[in-house]
């Protein structure tokens, strides 16, 4: 596999990870110094918001807390277009921009959109293998109905 | 112990009838109709916050009960609301949720207001002079509109006592923090729910369904003794929750608030509310107050907003801690509020085709630990205003 292939794959992965609620897979893709966000920019107060913010330890929490949680029923399939990769070869870092949209599909078997919005992400391959450093997904859709346990 | 048959089933308890409260208040469209007019066209409705409005002409747009509506700070300061329907041909005229504007110009003709709601231009105006109409006729229709602790609040009953009187003492626990002048709003988001508007209030006057959420069995059930929490009630239906304390880090992942940046009048540990009647909720835990509102679309969904207060000149490190600490529990991603949103849902699937008949709200635990109190007292201002009994709705109006 090329270099940029294994870049592009931490993309694709972490949203097949959080999608199967694998979350152990989920945390494996992710640096030790992750920085995981996810924003909104409210029109109604002119501000943009972080609706979630973690670091790996606080990752890591939250997502061993989920199963505990009452959460909504169904499933959530991402779906990811990269539109750039820009490489720093010297820092061996790249920048990720990719559209997604998740799609929720209720347990009598019906779709719909959750959320359209962006990925900001910063991989890191100076190791031995690609890592997710940094994410920003960036949401256009700000109604997320009953909301979500898990993250975007 | 043994299941109930149809009969018994649709039978009510033999509790005191302010202990029950029947599935019609959340499904029948004609209590939904008087609901509008005696509750929402009589209430005073807490449209936004003033810093959401900080500037002159600073506006917000917000529909209430299918109403456009439009708040707008004036020149001189005061924060006044009109309907944002245009006299000309009751088109909407500002689209946007929020913005600056000195004139209010409707896109259709271009007729244009000012922030007093004056009529200051109309397009070739010459033309209405032999019908007897001029821009002086033409003002957009003013709604009440009260500023206390920094709240806004609209009441589209111009008869209505003031908005100081309505609420009384209900806010008290809030002065030193919203009456400091102190706080912005920080988050804002809206979801429609599929819900009656009462199962979201209910989340709110509810205690006792603190065992739904691991999060507060984790962290405030034990913090504190349930005999130090006050279950009150005040006039006009407004409730207060107070003795509460939360211990986060109790809960995987969180860590206790730091004092320092504790609100006005908060310690970093403090959890209290008020439910304003009948439809708003303000919440504080130390580091940020969260309100809600909610408006009824129609009797089977609503629009919640929720909002998120710190203090103004945060730094930039210090609001996205207090953002956090914020949307840890009650953002859409949070840990708490998805889950009232969850329950607020599974009651209407089982009220909305009959399946459940009444509900109970009979905890009585003298105004501690997890009385039903508020929610009987949210009731008994309901009964008294739609002039109907809770547990009999469609039978007590009929009667009279």
């Amino acid at each position: 596999m090329s270099s940029d292939q294994a870049i592009r794959e931490v993309v694709y992965r972490t949203c097949t990870a959080l999608d199967a609620e694998d979350f152990d897979a989920f945390m494996a893709l992710c640096a030790p110094d992750l920085d995981y966000r996810v924003t909104a920019f409210s029109p109604e107060i002119r501000k943009e918001m972080t609706w979630l913010d973690q670091d790996y330890d606080g990752m890591r929490a939250l997502l061993d807390m989920v199963p505990q949680h009452l959460k909504r029923l169904g499933t959530l399939k991402r779906h990811v277009s990269i539109y750039f990769v820009e490489d720093d070869a010297r820092a061996k870092t790249a920048a990720i921009t990719s559209s997604f949209i998740v799609t929720h599909t209720d347990p009598e078997g019906r779709s719909q959109l959750f959320v359209a919005g962006t990925y900001f992400d910063e991989v890191d391959y100076s190791g031995d293998r690609p890592l997710l450093k940094k994410r920003k997904a960036h949401l256009e859709t700000r109604d997320l109905g009953i909301g979500s346990h898990i993250p975007i | 112990m043994t299941a109930r048959n149809a009969e018994s089933w649709r039978t009510l308890p033999e509790v005191p009838e302010t202990h029950v409260v029947s599935g019609a208040v959340y499904t029948d469209p004609a209590i939904f109709a008087d609901e509008k007019k005696r509750v929402f066209e009589r209430c005073w409705h807490l449209a936004c916050h003033e810093s959401e409005l900080a500037n002159p002409f600073d506006f917000r747009t917000f529909d209430y009960v299918g109403t456009p509506l439009i708040a707008i700070r004036g020149r001189d300061g005061v924060i006044r609301t009109f309907m944002n329907v245009c006299s000309h041909r009751g088109a909407k005229i500002i689209h946007e949720p929020a913005g600056n504007a000195e004139r209010l110009t409707c896109f259709y003709h271009l007729w244009s207001y000012d922030d007093r709601g004056a009529c200051v231009d109309i397009p070739r105006p010459e033309a209405y002079q032999s019908a007897g109409l001029s821009k002086d006729d033409c003002g957009l229709f003013e709604v009440r509109t009260e500023t206390y602790l920094g709240l806004v609040f609209i009441n589209l009953d111009d008869q209505a006592s003031p908005v100081t009187e309505y609420i009384g003492e209900a806010l008290e626990p809030f002065e030193a923090s919203l009456g400091s002048g102190e706080l912005e709003v920080f988050h804002y988001n809206r979801s429609i729910l599929h819900a009656n508007w009462k199962a979201w209030q209910e989340t709110n006057l509810d205690l006792y369904h603190e065992w739904m959420h691991v999060l507060l069995r984790r962290t405030q059930m034990t913090a504190a003794s349930m005999d130090s929490r006050v279950v009150k009630a005040f006039k006009h239906g407004h409730t207060m929750g107070s003795g509460l304390k939360a211990a986060y880090d109790k809960y995987k992942g969180m860590a206790s608030r730091d004092s320092e940046m504790a609100l006005p009048g908060l310690a970093p540990d403090d959890f209290f509310f008020v439910d304003l009647w009948p439809n708003a909720a303000l919440l504080a835990r130390g580091t940020a107050i969260r309100i809600d509102v909610v408006t009824p679309i129609d009797e089977k969904t609503m629009l919640v907003e929720w909002r998120g207060l710190g203090r103004k000149g945060d730094s930039p490190e210090v609001r996205r801690t207090r953002m956090k600490h914020h949307n840890q529990y009650w953002g859409p991603l949070g840990r708490n509020v998805p889950e009232d949103a969850f329950a607020a849902e599974a009651c209407e699937a089982g009220f909305r085709n009959g399946a459940a008949v009444y509900q109970v709200l009979a905890r009585e635990e003298n105004g501690k630990g997890q009385d039903d109190g508020m929610m009987r007292a949210w009731y008994a201002e309901w009964a008294r205003r739609m002039e109907r009994s809770p547990a009999d709705p469609q039978r007590s109006a009929a009667a009279k």
